[in-house]
C-alpha cells in the first residue's frame, strides 16, 4: 500500500493504486486510516476529499477551542480544526509529519489536522465490528472497530473506525 | 441532457423574474396614468401579454401553480383589455397583488421560502370578475375595411379597433417600406415618433412590395392627427385615410371627414355604464418622466446580457488572485532591485510590471461598474410597497424618489430590500398619521414618504425620510423600561439621541407589530444587523411633529477594498480604509476611564478606545509604543488600539466558513499574497462591540454577550 | 429526420425548450430560431425550411401576421406551420387555421404531443411519412 509523500495527494489516486476494483464489490469499505498519538483511526474513504501537509495556519480570536485557525485551499478560508480536541483527547505539540483532511460538511469543507496519515485500509464487512461503549469522549464519533484480518505485517491491530457527520457536529 | 436542462431551466428563470418586474413597472405607470386619466392601453396590453408569456412558460417547465395564478391574472387582464371590465383603483389592486403573488411564486421555484396566499388572491379575482357583458352595436362596420385585413387581426386588435371607431377616431393605413438589415431600428423610430398621436393597430406585412433585401409593411392606425401631420411623422407619404361605408340607420351618424382627415373636438367622457378605457391616448411628457421614461425604454430593443452574479463574483475573485500575483511579482522585484547586475533586466521587467499593474486595474474597475446597478431599480420595488402599506392603513403617501442613479454593487442592493421595506413599513404605518389628524395638524393629508440616495466618498448614503409624527422620546423610554431593556436609573442619565436609539435593541418592537411583506420577523435591530453584515451602519434623526429620517450608509461595493494592515501582539489583521478616520500613536495622548470605558481626548473630543489585545483575548500586556486607529461609521467613533501599522494594500474579502459565523468581529479574511492569511476585521460589528461593552446598558446583557 | 426547422417566439426560455425537444426527439438537423416576427421574416427567404413553429402571442408583428405573410410567398406557401400558445380565444384560433396554419399546440404540451403533432402536420403537407 501507497504511503502519501506528496501534499494534496486525494485518496482516489491512492485508492486506484491499491486495486480500487475491489472496492466496487459488495461488503467491502474502504477507510483512510490516520494516526492521533498512540490511536489509529479512520474515516470513510469517500468522506476524505483531500490530504493536505500541514502550512501555516491562521489562529481566529475567540473561536471554540476546537479551531486551530483558518487556511487558504485555492483561495477558500477553510476551518481546520484540531481533531485531537474534537476527540477530547489530551493535547500534544503538533507532530512533524501532521497532516489535514480536508472533509465536507453540509455546504463547507473542513480541515481536521492529524498527527500523520498512514494508508488505506480495505475492510470487508466481517472484519468490522461495530461499536460497543468504548468509554471516554470517543463513543458518539465512533462507528465501530475494523480488525483488519493480518495482511503482511500490518502493526495495526485495531482501527477505531469513526463517523465523520457525527464528529463535526460541534 | 441533464446540464442542458439545468441551464434552460435558468433561462426560464432569469426570463420569468424579468417579466414580474416588468409587470411591475407597467402596473406603476398604469396606477399613474389611470389617475390622471390618461392611460395607454398599450401598457395594459403589454401586461396581459407579459402574464400570458409567463404562463406559458411555467406551464412548460412545470410549475404547475405559478401557470394557474398566471393564467387567472391573464383572464382578469383579458377582460380588462377588451373592455369588459373597467380598470378602478380596486381592479388595480388585485392586479398588484397578483404580481406580488407571482413574485412570491417565482421565489419559491427558486427555493426561497415565502408565505403565499393564492386562494385569497383568487377570490380577489373571482370579486371582480363576476361582471356583466354589455352588448354594443358594432362601429366597425361603419368603417371600409376588408375582410383580408380584419381576418388577420387578433381579437384584441379587433377590440381596439372597435373602441377607435366608437371613439370615432380616424383610421388611417400607412405604408412604410424598410431595408431588412435595419427594419428593427426603423421600425421602433416610426412607432416612437407616431405613438403621441397614434394608436397603432396592427401591422401586415405586405409581400408585394417585399422583396429579397427590404420589407413593406402596412401599418393600420387610429389617430385624430391630419394626414399631413402622420406623413411627416411617418416620414412618408404613403398615407391613407380608411374611408367609410354608407350609414346605417341604427349606428350613431358617421363621423364627420374631410378629404384630408380633419381633427375634430371631443371632450365629453364616455358614458359611464359602457366599461371602455378614457379616450385620451397621450402619456403627458412630464408623467413619463417622474416614472424615469421607462416606460418607453422596457420595450426597446434590447442591447443587454443577463449574467448570473456568480459568475461576475468568479471574476472577481479571479482578478482578485491576479492583484495577488502582482504583489508578488512587485516583491521579487525589489529583490533583483538588490543585484546591480540585474539592473537592466529588471528596468524591463518594472516597465511590464507597471503595464500590467494599470491593465489590472481598468480590468478590476471595468468589472465592478458591471456590478453596479442604479439604486432606482430598488426603489421601485419599494413603490410597490409604499401604496400597499398606505391602503393598508388607511394613510395617504405620496413617495419622492431621489438619486435614483446612484449605484451600487448589485449584491448590496438585493440585501437593502428586507431592511427597506421594514423601515417603510414602520414610516408608512406608525410614524404617518392619518389624513384627518394631518389636516388638524395644518399639515398636508397627503403624507410624504422621500427615498433619497447619494454618494459620499466610497459609500452611498441612503436616507428613508417621512414628514410623520417623529419619534416620541417619552414613549420610547417607557417601553424600554416596560421591556426591561434599560433600568429605570440608567434610563434618567440617557440624552434625546440615546433614547431613540433604543428602538434599535432587540425585543423593542411587539409581537403585534406589523410583518414585513416577507413573512419574516420585525425588529430594528434585524434591520441594523443586517446593514451590518454588509460593512453598513443605519443611524436616526427625528423631530416630534416633524417627522423621522433614517440614513443607511453603505459601501458602494464588496469586492476589493483598499485596507490598512496592522499587528497585534503576534497576530496580523486587516480593516477597510473606508471606515479608518486617522491613526495616532497611543502615547501622545492623555487616557481617562470613564464608566468602565478607555477614552483619550482627541480635538476636544472624547474617543473610546479598545484594545484589541485584551477584546481578542491575546493576552499581551499593555504596549506603550501603541498606536490608535480611529475607526468611525455614521456618528459612532471608536479608537482601535494596535501594535503596529503595516501599510496599506488592496484585498479582497473572501467569506469565513459557516463553522466560524458566531465568532464576532470578523468579515472575513484575505490571502495576502506571500502564504499570509490574515483576518478582516468588521468594522460595524467591532463598533458595536465596542461601544456597547462597558456602558450603562451592558449589565443587562452581559449574559447575552456571550462569543464562540 | 427534417433538415432544417424554424423557431419562432419572444421568449428566450420557450425557445431553448422547444429546441432541447426538437433535438430530443431528433426530428431535425438544423434549427433556427427568431425572437420576433420581424426576425422570423428577415430568415424566411434566406433559406429553405421544412417546419415552422411560430408563437402567436409576440408583440408588433405577432404569430397571425407571421402565417399570413407565410402563405402569400410562392415559395412557402406549402411550408408546415404549427401554432404554439397558451389558450388563445376561439376565434384567434379559427383565424390562425383560416389563414393556413396546419395546426394548433397548446401550452403547456409534451415532447409526445410536439412529436404527434409535427408527424401529422408533414404527413399532411408531403403526403410521405417522416423517418
Amino acid at each position: 500500500m501507497t504511503r502519501p509523500r506528496t501534499p494534496g495527494l486525494s485518496p482516489a489516486t491512492l485508492a486506484r493504486r491499491s486495486e480500487s476494483a475491489l472496492a466496487r464489490s459488495e461488503g467491502v469499505r474502504e477507510y483512510l486510516v490516520f494516526r492521533i498519538g498512540d490511536d489509529v483511526m479512520g474515516l470513510p474513504l469517500a468522506s476524505v476529499k483531500e490530504i493536505l501537509k500541514l502550512a501555516p495556519i491562521t489562529e481566529v480570536p475567540r473561536a471554540s477551542s476546537e479551531v486551530v485557525g483558518i487556511l487558504s485551499v485555492r483561495g477558500r478560508m477553510t476551518t481546520i480544526l484540531d481533531l485531537r480536541r474534537v476527540l477530547q483527547l489530551p493535547d500534544a505539540p503538533v507532530a512533524r509529519g501532521a497532516r489535514i483532511l480536508l472533509v465536507e460538511h453540509g455546504d463547507e469543507v473542513l480541515g481536521l489536522r492529524v498527527d500523520s496519515v498512514t494508508e488505506v485500509v480495505r475492510l470487508l464487512e466481517k472484519e468490522i465490528e461495530p461499536a460497543v461503549a468504548i468509554g471516554g469522549g470517543l463513543s458518539e464519533h465512533v462507528t465501530g472497530l475494523g480488525r483488519p484480518s493480518n495482511r503482511e505485517g500490518r502493526e495495526e491491530s485495531v482501527i477505531v473506525l469513526l463517523d465523520p457527520v457525527a464528529l463535526l457536529r460541534s | 441532457m441533464n446540464e442542458e436542462t439545468e441551464r434552460v431551466r435558468d433561462e426560464f428563470l432569469a426570463e420569468s423574474q424579468e417579466l414580474v418586474e416588468s409587470l411591475s413597472r407597467d402596473l406603476l405607470l398604469i396606477d399613474h396614468g389611470q389617475k390622471h386619466n390618461a392611460l395607454d392601453p398599450d401598457l395594459v396590453n403589454a401586461v396581459f401579454r407579459g402574464v400570458h408569456t409567463l404562463k406559458g412558460i411555467a406551464g412548460m417547465f412545470g410549475y404547475g401553480e405559478l401557470s394557474e395564478t398566471a393564467h387567472v391574472l391573464e383572464d382578469l387582464l383579458d377582460q380588462i383589455r377588451l373592455g369588459k371590465i373597467s380598470l378602478e383603483q380596486s381592479t388595480l389592486d388585485v392586479l398588484f397583488e397578483g404580481v406580488e403573488v407571482l413574485q412570491r411564486l417565482l421565489g419559491a421555484v427558486r427555493g426561497e421560502s415565502h408565505e403565499v396566499d393564492v386562494a385569497l388572491f383568487r377570490d380577489a379575482v373571482r370579486s371582480i370578475t363576476s361582471a356583466t357583458k354589455v352588448a354594443t352595436v358594432d362601429p366597425l362596420a361603419a368603417y371600409d375595411i376588408g375582410d383580408d385585413v380584419l381576418g388577420v387581426l387578433t381579437e384584441y386588435e379587433e377590440h381596439r379597433l372597435r373602441a377607435n371607431a366608437e371613439q370615432k377616431n380616424p383610421l388611417h393605413r400607412l405604408r412604410v417600406r424598410f431595408p431588412l438589415s435595419s427594419i428593427d431600428s426603423d421600425l421602433e423610430a416610426v412607432k416612437r415618433r407616431l405613438k403621441p398621436v397614434a394608436e397603432i393597430i396592427t401591422y401586415l406585412p405586405s409581400i408585394e412590395g417585399s422583396g429579397d433585401d427590404a420589407i413593406e409593411l402596412e401599418v393600420l392606425l387610429a389617430s385624430r392627427a391630419t394626414i399631413g401631420e402622420l406623413r411627416t411623422l411617418a416620414g412618408t407619404d404613403a398615407v391613407e385615410t380608411v374611408r367609410l361605408r354608407v350609414p346605417e340607420s341604427r349606428t350613431v351618424p358617421p363621423p364627420r371627414m374631410t378629404e384630408d382627415g380633419d381633427v375634430f373636438r371631443r371632450d365629453s367622457k364616455p358614458p359611464q355604464r359602457t366599461p371602455t378605457l378614457p379616450p385620451a391616448m397621450i402619456i403627458p411628457e412630464s408623467s413619463q418622466r417622474d416614472m424615469g421614461a421607462e416606460g418607453i425604454a422596457v420595450r426597446a430593443v434590447s442591447k443587454t446580457v443577463r449574467v448570473d452574479i456568480t459568475k461576475l463574483d468568479h471574476l472577481m475573485n479571479l482578478i482578485g488572485e491576479l492583484g495577488i500575483l502582482k504583489s508578488s511579482v512587485g516583491r521579487v522585484l525589489e529583490r533583483m532591485g538588490h543585484h546591480t547586475e540585474m539592473r537592466p533586466i529588471s528596468a524591463d521587467l518594472q516597465r511590464v510590471h507597471r503595464s500590467f499593474e494599470r491593465h489590472l486595474a481598468a480590468l478590476q474597475d471595468g468589472l465592478l461598474d458591471v456590478r453596479m446597478v442604479p439604486i432606482g431599480q430598488t426603489f421601485e420595488r419599494l413603490a410597490r410597497a409604499v401604496r400597499q402599506v398606505a391602503r393598508e392603513h388607511g394613510k395617504e403617501v405620496r413617495l419622492v424618489v431621489n438619486g435614483g442613479d446612484t449605484e451600487i454593487d448589485k449584491l448590496i442592493v438585493e440585501e437593502l430590500i428586507d431592511p427597506l421595506l421594514h423601515l417603510i413599513r414602520n414610516a408608512v404605518g406608525h410614524g404617518t398619521e392619518l389624513p384627518q389628524e394631518r389636516l388638524r395638524l395644518g399639515k398636508d393629508p397627503s403624507a410624504i414618504i422621500a427615498l433619497n440616495a447619494y454618494q459620499k466618498g466610497n459609500h452611498v448614503v441612503i436616507e428613508v425620510e417621512d414628514d410623520g409624527a417623529g419619534i416620541d422620546t417619552k414613549r420610547v423610554l417607557a417601553r424600554a423600561v416596560e421591556r426591561d431593556l434599560v433600568s429605570a436609573d440608567a434610563a434618567r442619565e440617557l440624552d434625546d439621541h440615546a433614547i431613540r436609539q433604543l428602538v434599535f435593541l432587540p425585543g423593542f418592537s411587539t409581537a403585534n407589530a406589523v410583518t414585513d411583506i416577507s413573512g419574516r420577523g420585525v425588529g430594528l435591530d434585524v434591520v441594523r444587523t443586517n446593514i451590518g453584515r454588509l460593512g453598513g451602519v443605519i443611524d436616526l434623526h427625528s423631530t416630534v411633529g416633524v417627522g423621522t429620517k433614517f440614513t443607511l450608509t453603505l459601501p458602494i461595493t464588496l469586492a476589493i477594498v483598499n485596507s490598512l494592515v496592522m499587528r497585534v501582539a503576534s497576530h496580523t489583521f486587516a480593516i477597510p480604509l473606508t471606515v479608518v478616520q486617522e491613526a495616532l500613536a497611543l502615547s501622545e495622548y492623555e487616557q481617562r476611564v470613564v464608566d468602565g470605558r478607555e477614552m483619550i481626548t482627541l480635538r476636544g473630543q472624547s474617543l473610546p478606545i479598545v484594545r484589541l489585545a485584551s477584546l481578542f483575548k491575546l493576552g499581551t500586556p499593555p504596549n506603550p509604543k501603541a498606536f490608535v486607529v480611529v475607526t468611525a461609521l455614521g456618528q459612532r467613533r471608536v479608537g482601535l488600539v494596535v501594535d503596529a501599522l503595516e501599510g496599506q494594500q488592496d484585498i479582497v474579502t473572501k467569506p469565513l466558513g459557516k463553522s466560524l459565523h458566531r465568532v464576532r468581529g470578523f468579515s472575513g479574511a484575505t490571502d495576502l499574497g506571500d502564504q499570509r492569511v490574515i483576518l478582516v476585521l468588521d468594522a460595524p460589528a467591532l463598533l458595536d462591540e465596542a461601544l456597547e461593552n462597558e456602558s450603562p446598558l451592558a449589565e443587562r446583557r452581559m449574559t447575552s454577550g456571550g462569543t464562540a | 429526420m427534417m433538415e432544417r426547422v424554424l423557431i419562432v417566439d419572444d421568449s428566450a426560455a420557450m425557445r431553448h425548450f422547444l429546441r432541447a425537444s426538437i433535438e430530443r426527439l431528433g426530428l431535425a438537423r438544423e434549427i433556427r430560431e427568431a425572437s420576433s416576427g420581424l426576425e422570423a421574416m428577415r430568415v424566411l427567404p434566406r433559406e429553405p425550411l421544412d417546419l415552422l413553429l411560430v408563437d402567436v402571442n409576440m408583440p408588433d408583428i405577432h404569430g397571425l401576421e407571421v402565417i399570413r405573410w407565410v402563405r402569400a410567398s410562392p415559395a412557402h406557401a406549402q411550408l408546415p406551420v404549427i401554432v404554439i400558445s397558451s389558450e388563445a380565444s376561439s376565434k384567434d384560433r379559427a383565424r390562425g387555421l383560416t389563414l393556413g396554419a396546419d395546426a394548433w399546440l397548446d401550452k403547456p404540451f409534451t415532447d409526445e404531443q410536439l412529436d404527434a403533432t409535427v408527424r401529422a402536420v408533414i404527413e399532411k403537407r408531403r403526403g410521405a411519412k417522416t423517418p
